[in-house]
Order: C-alpha cells, then sequence, then structure tokens
C-alpha cells in the first residue's frame, strides 16, 4: 500500500501543476462566473437555465481534465524514464498502475470540488436559495467525479497499449456513446419494434460500455417535480457500478501493462 | 567470490514489421562478482540498456536464462537491494531534492529524515535541499540520482552512463562516490561511453557489440602486454640515431632529450646500455599498457570486419551463381 500511496500523491503533485490541466479549470471556472449574468436572458426559468448550464460546464470541463490528465500519465513515465527508476525499486507494476489512478482520481476530486464551489456560491450569491435546495443543487459534482473516475479508468486503461493521441479519441469517443448516445441505445433495446440487429447492437452498447449518463441525475434539481424512483436504491447502485467498473477496466490494464515492453 | 549477476544465454528478440526478428541481445554470458566495478562497454545500440533492464526485470527476455544476487531476474527481493540509475535520468520538476528521497524512501518504506539529509550531505547537495529539481543542473541531477540509489542500502548498484554530459569537476565527484561504493562493498554495473572514467574505476569490462559480448576480462589482463617508455636526458644524437636504428621503436629526440616509445616484446636493456655507454641519463623507465579506448576500437572494429566477411564472402558466392 505504502508505493502505492506516494505514487498517488506524488502523481496529484504533479497533475495540480501542470499547465494545461490549469488552463482549462480556469476557463471552466471563469465560464461557472459569467453564467449567472447570461441566465437572465433565457425565457426559460432563470434559475433551472443557470444550474443546467453551470452542470453542463462542470461536467464538460471535467470530462477534458479526465482524459487530457490521464492519457499522458504511463507515456510520459516511460518517455522520460521516470518508470525505470520507480519498476527497479520494490514496486510490482500493478502498483504503479493503481498508485496513477488513484492520484488521478484525487487530483480530479480536487479539481471538482473547486468548480463545485466557485459554482454552489455563485448559485447562493445569485438565487439565495434555501438550505436545502442548495444542498441539492451541490449533489450532482459527487455524481459528476465518479463518472469522471470511471472515465479516468477507461483512459488509464487504454494507455496501457495505445499512444496518447489514440487513447484521446477512443476514450472521447467512449464518452460520447456512453453519455449522448447510451439513452438512444436503451430505448433501442428495450423496442420490441426494433430490428433484431440492431437490439443486439444496443443491448451491446448498453451493456458493455461505460453508462456514463447514469451519473447525470440534475433532472430532478432542475425540475423539481420530476424524482428518481427509488432514488437511494438507485445512488447506491451508481456508486458501485462506477467502483466496480472502475475495478474491471484496472484488473484488465493492470494483465495488459504487466506484459508490456516498457 | 558469489557472482553479482550471472546470465546463461540471455537472449532479447524484437519483432519488427521491416526488419523481421531482431536480436538486440544474444546469448549473452556474463559474470559479475560481487564487490567489483565492472564496465559494461559498447557503441551506441549494442544492447547495454536493453540488458540492463532485463537485468532489472523492466523488460523480459526472450531466451536464456539470469541470476542477480542469486536470486532469478524480476525477483522482488532482490529489488530491495539493487539499485538503478538511468542514462539522464528525469526527476518530478516541482520535487525538491529533500521531496524526492522523501518519495522513492516512500517506495520502500523508509521515512528516515536523518538518512535523507545524510544522503544530501554524501552527495553534496545538504545546502540546495530546498531547491526543485527544475533549478537543478545536470550534475545536481546525477548527484540527486545517486542519492536516491542509496536510499536502500543497495548491495548492487547498476549505473547507465552516469558521468554522460556532465562537466569535468561533476565527473570527478560522481567518480569518487562510485569508488567509495567499492570501498564500502557494493558490487557497481556501469554502462558507459566515457572509457578514460571505465579505465580508471573498473576493476572488469566487457564489451558488447551487435548484442554479442565480444570480450570481456580484468581490466589488467585486457590492457597489459603493452609498450615500455624510456626518458633519458644528455643523449648524444650519434646515439639517438643509433637507437633509431637498432629498435624497432618510436623514438623522439631533441636538445638531449630522447623518448623512446617500443613495445614490450623487445629488451629494453639494449637501449638502456646504449645511453649509459656515453654518460646519457636514464630519468625514467615505464611499462606502458594499452589504453582501453585503443582496446575497444580494436575489439569493435575487429568485431565489425569479421561479421561483414560472411556476408562479403555469401555475396560474391552468390553474384558468381
Amino acid at each position: 500500500m505504502r508505493p502505492i500511496m506516494a505514487i498517488a500523491t506524488t502523481t496529484v503533485g504533479e497533475a495540480i501543476r501542470r499547465r494545461v490541466l490549469l488552463i482549462i479549470l480556469f476557463i471552466g471556472v471563469l465560464l461557472l462566473s459569467i453564467i449567472p449574468s447570461l441566465s437572465v436572458l433565457t425565457a426559460r426559468s432563470e434559475q433551472s437555465t443557470m444550474i443546467s448550464t453551470m452542470y453542463a460546464v462542470l461536467r464538460g470541463t471535467s470530462a477534458l481534465i479526465a482524459i487530457i490528465l490521464t492519457i499522458y500519465m504511463i507515456p510520459n513515465e516511460i518517455e522520460r524514464r521516470t518508470i525505470y527508476t520507480i519498476l527497479s525499486k520494490p514496486v510490482m507494476r500493478w502498483q504503479f498502475l493503481v498508485g496513477k489512478f488513484m492520484g488521478a482520481v484525487l487530483a480530479l476530486g480536487l479539481m471538482i470540488v473547486l468548480m463545485s464551489s466557485v459554482m454552489v456560491l455563485l448559485f447562493y450569491i445569485f438565487q439565495q436559495p434555501s438550505p436545502e435546495r442548495l444542498l441539492e443543487v451541490a449533489r450532482q459534482p459527487f455524481f459528476y467525479f465518479l463518472e469522471m473516475m470511471l472515465l479516468a479508468a477507461v483512459c488509464i486503461f487504454f494507455s496501457t497499449f495505445t499512444t496518447p493521441l489514440v487513447n484521446f479519441f477512443l476514450s472521447i469517443g467512449i464518452w460520447g456513446v456512453g453519455t449522448v448516445l447510451s439513452p438512444l441505445y436503451s430505448s433501442i433495446a428495450s423496442n420490441s419494434g426494433a430490428s433484431p440487429i440492431m437490439q443486439s447492437v444496443a443491448k451491446f452498447v448498453t451493456g458493455a460500455m461505460p453508462a456514463f449518463s447514469n451519473y447525470d441525475v440534475k433532472n430532478p434539481i432542475i425540475n423539481p417535480g420530476q424524482v428518481i424512483e427509488n432514488e437511494q436504491k438507485y445512488f447506491i447502485y451508481i456508486v458501485l457500478y462506477a467502483i466496480l467498473y472502475s475495478a474491471g477496466l484496472l484488473v484488465a490494464g493492470m494483465v495488459i501493462f504487466d506484459k508490456r515492453e516498457v | 567470490m558469489a557472482a553479482a549477476i550471472e546470465t546463461r544465454k540471455l537472449t532479447k528478440t524484437y519483432k519488427s514489421r521491416l526488419h523481421g526478428l531482431i536480436n538486440v541481445v544474444q546469448d549473452l554470458d556474463l559474470t559479475v562478482e560481487e564487490g567489483e566495478i565492472f564496465g559494461f562497454l559498447g557503441p551506441n545500440g549494442a544492447g547495454k540498456t536493453t540488458t540492463i533492464k532485463m537485468l532489472l526485470g523492466i523488460i523480459y527476455p526472450t531466451g536464456g536464462e539470469g541470476f542477480v544476487l542469486g536470486k532469478e531476474i524480476g525477483d522482488m527481493d532482490v529489488h530491495r537491494i539493487i539499485s538503478y540509475l538511468p542514462e539522464r535520468p528525469y526527476y518530478y520538476e516541482h520535487m525538491t531534492g529533500l521531496e524526492i528521497l522523501r518519495f522513492y524512501g516512500a517506495l520502500f518504506g523508509i521515512k528516515d529524515e536523518a538518512l535523507f539529509n545524510q544522503l544530501l550531505e554524501r552527495v553534496n547537495l545538504a545546502a540546495d535541499k530546498s531547491k526543485t529539481i527544475s533549478q537543478f543542473s545536470k550534475g545536481m541531477q546525477q548527484r540527486i540520482g545517486l542519492a536516491q540509489s542509496l536510499l536502500n542500502d543497495p548491495k548492487l548498484l547498476f549505473l547507465d552512463e552516469p558521468t554522460g554530459g556532465l562537466d569535468p569537476i561533476a565527473h570527478i565527484e560522481i567518480r569518487d562516490l562510485i569508488l567509495n561504493f567499492r570501498d564500502e562493498g557494493r558490487t557497481v554495473f556501469i554502462s558507459s561511453h566515457e572509457l578514460s572514467e571505465v579505465e580508471r574505476i573498473c576493476d572488469r569490462v566487457a564489451i558488447i557489440n551487435k548484442g554479442i559480448i565480444v570480450r570481456q576480462g580484468k581490466l589488467d589482463d585486457l590492457l597489459s602486454g603493452g609498450r615500455i617508455e624510456i626518458i633519458a636526458d644528455d643523449v648524444s644524437k650519434e646515439i639517438a640515431d643509433q637507437v633509431k636504428g637498432t629498435t624497432d621503436a618510436t623514438v623522439s629526440f631533441h636538445d638531449g632529450r630522447l623518448i623512446v616509445d617500443m613495445s614490450d616484446e623487445q629488451d629494453p636493456n639494449s637501449v638502456v646500455d646504449s645511453i649509459r655507454s656515453t654518460k646519457g641519463r636514464i630519468i625514467s623507465l615505464t611499462p606502458r599498457r594499452k589504453r582501453l579506448e585503443d582496446l575497444f576500437i580494436e575489439t569493435v572494429r575487429d568485431d565489425d570486419a569479421s561479421k561483414k566477411k560472411p556476408a562479403a564472402v555469401a555475396a560474391e558466392v552468390g553474384g558468381a551463381q
């Protein structure tokens, strides 16, 4: 456990100093800051527009940070030869990979906490909501954090055998399918009118691809009339899903990385 | 003495889409005794770093076997008592020298601040321990590399080009540190291009060319059988000419000083007698051994030539057919 923690903390230290990530983070915070002044222009409810736009910025920025942060993690260590010094110590390859993943998740957590704090603060200043409403708004970022953990696991998995460029497009693609297309494939899979081939494809996509859309639980927050059935059960399910799916990807990554020539 | 490193037919082959199978290291038989400084020499791309990576278990051999400190390569227990300094190492730039030692120490479970400070002092970085790596010179980075490699009090150190790209002062500092390692009973395996450095500090060397060991042995044995240099003063021109005529040697004469550089297979007594017969004064008679650089160039050239010959013969035969 000691090597894993040492690698994780060093990874956090390095991640929070990477200029490109800090620039993305800065742009994210900047966009969040201007949203309250833009939402007054909308014809829809000012509050719901503000929340949904802020969530969209938070999610998009977090995803970009998660991908940029993790796709270079292993290749950079190999290119700079730091991996040789580390692996010549009593550190197993799987410990190195888990340490890197944990560091990425911690760094992501820090950045999401920072952006969420700005978001909640702005929401409080501009909307003066009740404490219950504020808590409700602050809940969604936690699920985005789980989504980004899952995305980081996808990127780390690909980084054990692909180049950063290929990894970037693969990860973006999988996240895109898992967020935008997943609900569509879900409905195709359950639609008895669809062709059997389409249903099989849809079942594969919904079953095998990580379901990032599960973590977008903003609808009941934006539209207070909507509710999630068995909310507690659903939240437990998506937390376990994120943990188990990430663990599965990490194990697969470990098997590949263990055989890889570095 | 036990072997710190032993390999038998250790081989690493890569598959290339363009060139098929490439033997980067082939049938490597190597023995490094405990407590010695062993120089592993070879031109660029000869297979030095690949060999080190195999011995460290970072890459996997495709054939043969290897043992480090009595255990099969890749054994995690061995990693607790060995150490590695890669060529042109990179350390996380945001960290200070002390933080680097804390990080690498944590990989062993070492949290001994006194040890970290002691190691920084040993490599002359105590005054710079608060500077970040980005503020370090190349020599300082190499020294912090050596400090991290000593954290676990290793029995065996692998140093890949430890003096590469360093200025002469840094060279001397690193060389002294390596010599101290031997005094402390550690085994040091050095891969280097700096032949004069290797000649100064190594007990034994192996020369690898195109993945194959072409020469291996004690440095004294490999470099012996060299030349003798005689320097004399107050020598007459006639004697100088006589020496030139009677010996197969390089002779230089200027203002009464005679310098004779001759093979040690010839008898130096006749030259000395000639000089002394006319009241010439012998200043020195020094047996000189070959330089490692000469041995290295000779070995690699001979090996390249012998490998070209069969190809040339095959081409000729092919052409005749």
